[in-house]
């Protein structure tokens, strides 16, 4: 049996790498770094990596230097071996990832079932801490946060701004069908029915569409005045082309995320047509710098490791997440996994000190109660903060 | 009514978006008879080499056809030549639509090696200028595919009538043994076959690219539906494709007006499996027997 | 000496040397399969388990999809469909309480009506259609699972509350879980082991081979695949239960992914196709491959390991298209022992003394008529054939005779008229279908010869013997006897591809043959075979008869009507012309006309 004796001398030569480098604390940086999530998902690990650099430059975590073992989590089965692999060859003390929820949900499973903490920094739907897990926490907002804040600006500030009502106000809410496209969208109904919203259009479609003019037409029908739209670049870059093609020109576009808040769609769709349309998403860059903490040197980091800007706000939450989490494991002792449940329940830290802008406590669920969403406007081909006001670094301009 | 013929304009608009993808395909399916699944990629290269030529020359994209459809036709014959050729004499096919499989999933991530995951941009060169006709509102660049599409449609089947090679390849298209036995090198017009297939995919490439963010898996997007449209209009009928792919627009753009956006692909699905199941020789096919009924 | 002592002397011998291999392969293959069981659990690491549990998962997959896409051939590229129905299944009934083993039934239950919805209307559908039909049903089970979220929860999918247990089939430890799905992976090699081997197995086989030459050999060829595709799906949908048990959690993206349905076929491809343990063997080297090859390339490059793979895919494909199997064959086992090429002469039967005399009508054709489009191609034909005689039909080319033949046997229906056949017990029926006509005793030979290529001139005849016996040993014994007595007693191991022209006509009549027919229809069986041959063919085809065989034959081979026929009928543009005796027959003017031209008859007048 060739093979079998071929795949044992490997794990045996694994193994003794594994405990060469014993006097480390392993964690495992578990992100899709190939297939069709990997941009973000590689955006997503820098962040994370610059943390570990970071700290590892201040002598790392209970003296102990932090080595990063990274795991390609292509698709759902793959997440699960690689978490596996991960947990048992690897032996980390703990997993952070994983920016797709999918991903997250499988493999955070299995940490939950080998009792090995799991941080997500990325993903956003509401199972991956809605299962009520033991060892799973996450630091970033999801998907309620992000439909609270699209309701919110639409109510306090898009709706005074066209001079409506925001009962009078037709909103159309469109988003791509998979999973992260349907919670956004569940919330942003939700919370639009709260605010008493006249929701007239809601509708999905498969993101890898190449036509969305009979959408566009709907909308356009229906006489939208808001268009709230989830998506991801190809989708995002198709509706915002074709409603300027025919002539649909919405009182608001806001978008969820995704493919809204990264530089490529701004100069695909033409900086003047994407010029005033609104986006809710994690922290970008250029915000409110007192708000924000820690996000010049973040960008200097990012730039000097990289060789360029950071690509979107996905490193940026990575990077304050799993910041926080390894600072917290530093005053912990030891890293047995009740260790670091024990030493992540126990953070506390205040909103407006961080580099994304929100502090981080763990509630029920073990979901970062403080996490929250922010409010941008792309203007002159830049996404701008604008909403909070405190974050802020422009007005809103909306209206005419 | 302004609505619907808005509809309507869409639904030919994203017709001919699928005709010109789809074209190159007839050829390749209908005559070299290999399901080829690296279809899709075979646009996607050429996308980004509109991308890139356009970049470095800084040309007007339409403009780059003179190169990219010459690369593309090069691609398509080495891949013929080298890859489906030497399955040709396989016990059965399933082994050539492997070979593409392997092909396609090596060219997307090719792509993604070279030019990353994010989307390349061709400049649209004014392609992107809305035109009013009547009550509706098209692109020009849209326009330019339909125009476009039609010109392949009648410039393919001149040349398959007309030239002394044209006949040759519907020659082999009928009946190959036959052609061998008149003198036709066979495999010399499968490879010349799948080149010129390609070659469509690359001028339909030029015309895409300025209207359509590139990304390593657009072809992902196109690849089904054209071997919808291929099959709809009749294996190997280029005027079958257009109106196949016409058909697939239309179907398309109604369904998702007034039934709902994440339902089309079942409307295009379902008819396409109505039609692959009532008529597999497609809409305008001459009764090619595709179903293997009696000896 | 006669050729049949000859294969009779030769047989055992060259069957000596085989005699020990099969011992050693079923040793090297239990060691092989208990190696897949104790390889992870003596190693006792959970990444070890993890890809171990994914070979077992993916062999078994791809061994279910091999009986569909090997054995019957059909190129399913939409078996994702099945493992998906399997783990919404199991998770939806999970979620109300419901032990997993139990929806693993329930799921295979809906599977198999699934599988027999999708497939009834797809099987006139061949190769790259098939193919391609597969591929639209997956996308349309994937769109609706996303619509109808009520169900299966849509985009966000379903997850598994986290009860431990064998119960529910979800575990801490990895052991337990590979201990299913070895198990089931042993069930789906059984499975496939025994269809391969019993009747069903040559049924798909040659189905798949000759879809047209399986019907006239009685088989049911929609019943055979359909029981194939069933049981694939319950199979596929088993193992999709367990992997949502696996995997806590799935989503329509990945459990209706046209990926997960191209690797499945893809392991059976890279294994070698249509073989048993094909799959298994593609599993077993490909899975820890593509683990190992993105662990070594996945973090240097994106898309780099993505890139290798493809590239490899493709290499394989182009050297090894026989799979893994097919090189392990060439390279451990024997080349097949050269026989000698030199067509063996029919064996001379001694003729039974007596003939039975004709008797009452066995088959009546009654006013057949059939266009094809504009053409006419049989106008009006009526005859009948009487028990025990021999009937030939000639005509010249286009007359319409194979066209008549395709009528009486159940491949064409006509468009006018029909075709009563007496059955065993004295009533005349009118069967429609090729299958009814061969479960009557109508068995036919084709003008192109249809031999199974892939199969052994054995294995084609046993296609044939099936019909009177349901039993392997059984239908080989007939099949031995038929072949010897046909000559084709040297040429059982050989594969029917390889034989000349005239072996392979040989081969259509001795599969016709081993069916037993009361009713024999011979379609040029006599032409482009030598003189000689011809005429022991002549003695064969009496001796036929004179077992109480009625034959049609049409033929144009004048010696053999001559001397063959009781009867014979002239065919000309669809339309009967003449009938009667063979003598009268030919000097009929109006036959001499058709066949000859105008100016023939008048110039003999």
């Amino acid at each position: 049996m060739k093979l079998s004796s071929l795949l044992k001398a490997t794990t045996a030569a694994v193994f003794l790498t594994a405990g060469a480098a014993h006097a480390d604390v392993k964690i495992g940086s578990l992100y899709p770094f190939s297939g069709q999530l990997a941009l973000l998902g590689e955006e997503s690990a820098r962040g994370l990596e610059i943390a570990v650099d970071e700290l590892n430059a201040k002598g790392g975590i209970q003296g102990e230097k932090i080595v990063l073992v990274r795991g390609d989590a292509v698709d759902n089965n793959q997440a699960i071996g690689e978490a596996r692999r991960l947990i048992s060859l690897e032996k980390v003390a703990a997993i952070f990832g994983s920016y797709s929820s999918a991903r997250s949900i499988a493999a955070s499973q299995v940490a939950e079932l080998s009792g090995i903490p799991y941080f997500e920094l990325g993903a956003v739907a509401d199972e991956v801490t809605g299962r009520g897990l033991k060892y799973l926490f996450r630091t970033n907002p999801y998907a309620l946060h992000m439909g609270e804040m699209i309701i919110d600006m639409t109510v306090k500030k898009v709706a005074p701004a066209l001079g409506k009502k925001p009962e009078d106000l037709k909103v159309g809410i469109i988003y791509e069908d998979s999973s992260y496209g349907t919670s956004v969208s569940n919330h942003q109904k939700e919370f639009a029915k709260k605010a008493g919203l006249n929701v007239v259009v809601s509708s999905g479609y498969p993101s890898n569409t190449v036509d969305m003019s009979s959408l566009v037409l709907e909308l356009k029908q229906a006489g939208v005045d808001v268009v709230l739209q989830t998506a991801y670049q190809n989708d995002a870059v198709l509706f915002l082309q074709q409603a300027g093609e025919q002539g649909f020109k919405p009182g608001a576009v806001i978008g969820g995320g995704g493919g809204y808040s990264t530089q490529p769609t701004a100069d695909a769709v033409g900086h003047d047509k994407i010029e005033g349309v609104l986006d809710v998403d994690f922290t970008q860059y250029l915000v409110n710098t007192k708000a924000t903490p820690g996000l010049e040197g973040f960008v200097e980091a990012y730039k000097k490791k990289y060789g360029i800007s950071p690509r979107s706000g996905h490193s940026l939450t990575n990077y304050m997440g799993s910041k926080a989490i390894l600072e917290a494991l530093d005053k912990a002792k030891g890293f047995e996994p009740d260790t670091i449940v024990e030493a992540a329940k126990a953070i506390d830290i205040a909103d407006g000190t961080t580099a994304t802008g929100y502090g981080i406590k763990f509630g029920a669920n073990n979901q970062n109660d403080r996490a929250k969403m922010m409010g941008m406007q792309w203007q002159g081909g830049k996404l701008v903060a604008v909403y909070p006001d405190e974050a802020a670094t422009a007005p809103m301009k909306i209206g005419k | 009514m302004e609505t619907f013929l808005q509809v309507l304009a869409n639904g030919l608009m994203l017709g001919a978006l699928f005709a010109i993808v789809s074209i190159g395909l007839t050829l390749i399916f209908g005559i070299v008879k290999v399901v080829n699944f690296a279809h899709g990629e075979f646009l996607m290269i050429g996308m980004y080499l509109t991308f890139v030529v356009t970049g470095w020359l800084g040309i007007h994209p339409l403009y780059t056809i003179v190169i990219v459809a010459p690369l593309l036709f090069l691609a398509g014959a080495a891949t013929q030549r080298f890859i489906i050729q030497p399955l040709m004499s396989a016990r059965d096919d399933h082994i050539q639509i492997f070979a593409t499989v392997g092909l396609s999933t090596a060219l997307i991530n090719l792509a993604l090696l070279i030019f990353g995951a994010d989307i390349a941009n061709t400049p649209s060169g004014g392609l992107r200028t809305p035109v009013e006709i009547g009550p509706v509102r098209v692109l020009s660049g849209q326009l330019f595919i339909l125009i476009a599409a039609i010109a392949l449609v009648i410039g393919l089947r001149l040349f398959l009538q007309k030239t002394q090679t044209g006949r040759a390849i519907r020659a082999v298209a009928q009946n190959r043994a036959a052609a061998q036995l008149m003198g036709i090198n066979v495999n010399r017009i499968y490879v010349l076959t799948f080149g010129i297939g390609a070659a469509c995919v690359g001028l339909a490439a030029t015309l895409i690219a300025p209207l359509y963010p590139t990304s390593p898996n657009i072809g992902t997007y196109f690849v089904l539906t054209a071997f919808v449209v291929v099959v709809l209009g009749g294996l190997g009928s280029i005027g079958g494709a257009f109106v196949g792919a016409m058909v697939i627009g239309l179907i398309d753009s109604f369904s998702g007006f007034y039934i709902g956006s994440d339902l089309r692909e079942v409307a295009v699905f379902g008819v396409f499996l109505l039609i692959l199941i009532l008529k597999p020789s497609g809409l305008f096919g001459k009764s090619l027997n595709l179903s293997h009924v009696s000896p | 000496m006669t050729d049949t002592t000859a294969a009779s002397l030769a047989a055992p011998a060259a069957d000596k040397p085989a005699a020990g291999r099969p011992r050693r392969n079923l040793i090297a293959l239990v060691l092989f399969l208990a190696a897949i069981f104790l390889v992870p659990v003596a190693i006792g690491d959970q990444f070890v388990y993890h890809v171990f549990i994914t070979i077992c998962l993916f062999a078994g997959l791809s061994t279910a999809w091999n009986i569909v896409g090997g054995f019957a051939g059909q190129l399913s590229l939409g078996h994702a469909i099945f493992y998906g129905i399997g783990a919404y299944a199991g998770i939806i009934l999970m979620n109300m309480g419901i032990s997993p083993w139990i929806g693993m039934f329930a799921g295979a239950a809906v599977a198999v009506v699934a599988a027999i919805v999708i497939s009834y209307p797809c099987f006139r559908l061949k190769g790259p259609f098939f193919a391609l039909a597969t591929i639209a049903f997956l996308e349309v089970f994937r769109v609706l699972a996303l619509h109808f979220s009520g169900l299966t929860g849509g985009a966000t999918g379903l997850m598994i509350p986290l009860k431990l247990g064998w119960e529910w089939m979800v575990f801490r430890e990895r052991l337990p879980a590979l201990v299913i799905v070895y198990g089931m992976m042993l069930v789906s090699l059984a499975a496939a082991w025994w269809i391969r081997s019993h009747r069903l197995g040559f049924y798909l086989v040659a189905t798949r081979e000759r879809e047209s030459a399986a019907q006239a050999a009685g088989v049911s060829t929609v019943k055979v695949r359909l029981i194939a595709v069933s049981v694939s799906a319950a199979l596929c949908a088993m193992f999709g239960t367990f992997h949502a048990m696996y995997l806590t959690f799935i989503e329509p993206a990945a459990m209706f992914s046209l990926t997960t349905s191209i690797q499945i076929a893809m392991f059976a491809l890279i294994g070698g196709i249509g073989t048993v343990f094909g799959p298994l063997i593609g599993a077993v080297f490909l899975v820890p491959v593509s683990e190992l090859a993105r662990g070594w390339l996945g973090a240097h490059a994106l898309g780099l390991h993505g890139f290798v793979y493809g590239i490899v895919l493709v290499l394989v494909v182009l050297f090894m298209p026989n799979g893994l199997m097919g090189a392990m064959k060439r390279m451990f086992g024997k080349a097949e022992p050269e026989r000698g090429v030199q067509a063996a002469s029919v064996a001379a039967t001694p003729r039974a003394s007596e003939r039975p005399a004709i008797g009452h009508e066995i088959m009546v054709a009654d006013h057949l008529d059939k266009h094809f489009g504009g053409l006419h191609v049989t106008n009006d034909v009526s005859f009948s054939l009487k028990e025990g005689e021999i009937l030939a039909l000639i005509g010249p080319n286009g007359a319409g005779k194979t066209t008549v033949f395709n009528m009486l046997s159940g491949f064409l229906t006509p468009d006018s008229g029909g075709v009563k056949v007496r059955d065993a017990a004295g009533n005349f029926v009118s069967p429609t279908t090729p299958g009814d006509f061969a479960a009557i005793g109508v068995g036919r030979t084709f003008q192109i010869v249809q031999p199974f290529a892939a199969m052994t001139v054995e294995e084609n005849i046993m296609v044939g013997a099936f019909h009177r016996f349901h039993d392997v040993g059984d239908a080989r014994e007939a099949a031995r006897e038929t072949a010897h007595r046909m000559g084709l007693g040297p040429w059982l191991n050989a594969e029917a591809r390889g034989l000349t022209i005239g072996g392979l006509k040989r081969l259509e009549v001795a599969r016709v043959m081993a069916m037993q027919p009361r009713i024999l229809l011979l379609d040029e069986v006599m032409a482009g075979i030598n003189q000689t041959d011809v005429r022991r063919a002549i003695d064969l085809m009496l001796s036929i008869r004179d077992t109480g065989v009625s034959i049609i034959a049409i033929e144009h081979v004048m010696q053999a009507v001559m001397s063959l026929s009781d009867r014979v009928i002239v065919l000309n543009s669809g339309q009967i012309i003449a009938e009667g005796k063979p003598q009268d027959v030919v000097r009929d003017p109006t036959v001499i006309e058709a066949y000859l031209g105008k100016e023939f008859t008048h110039a003999h007048a």
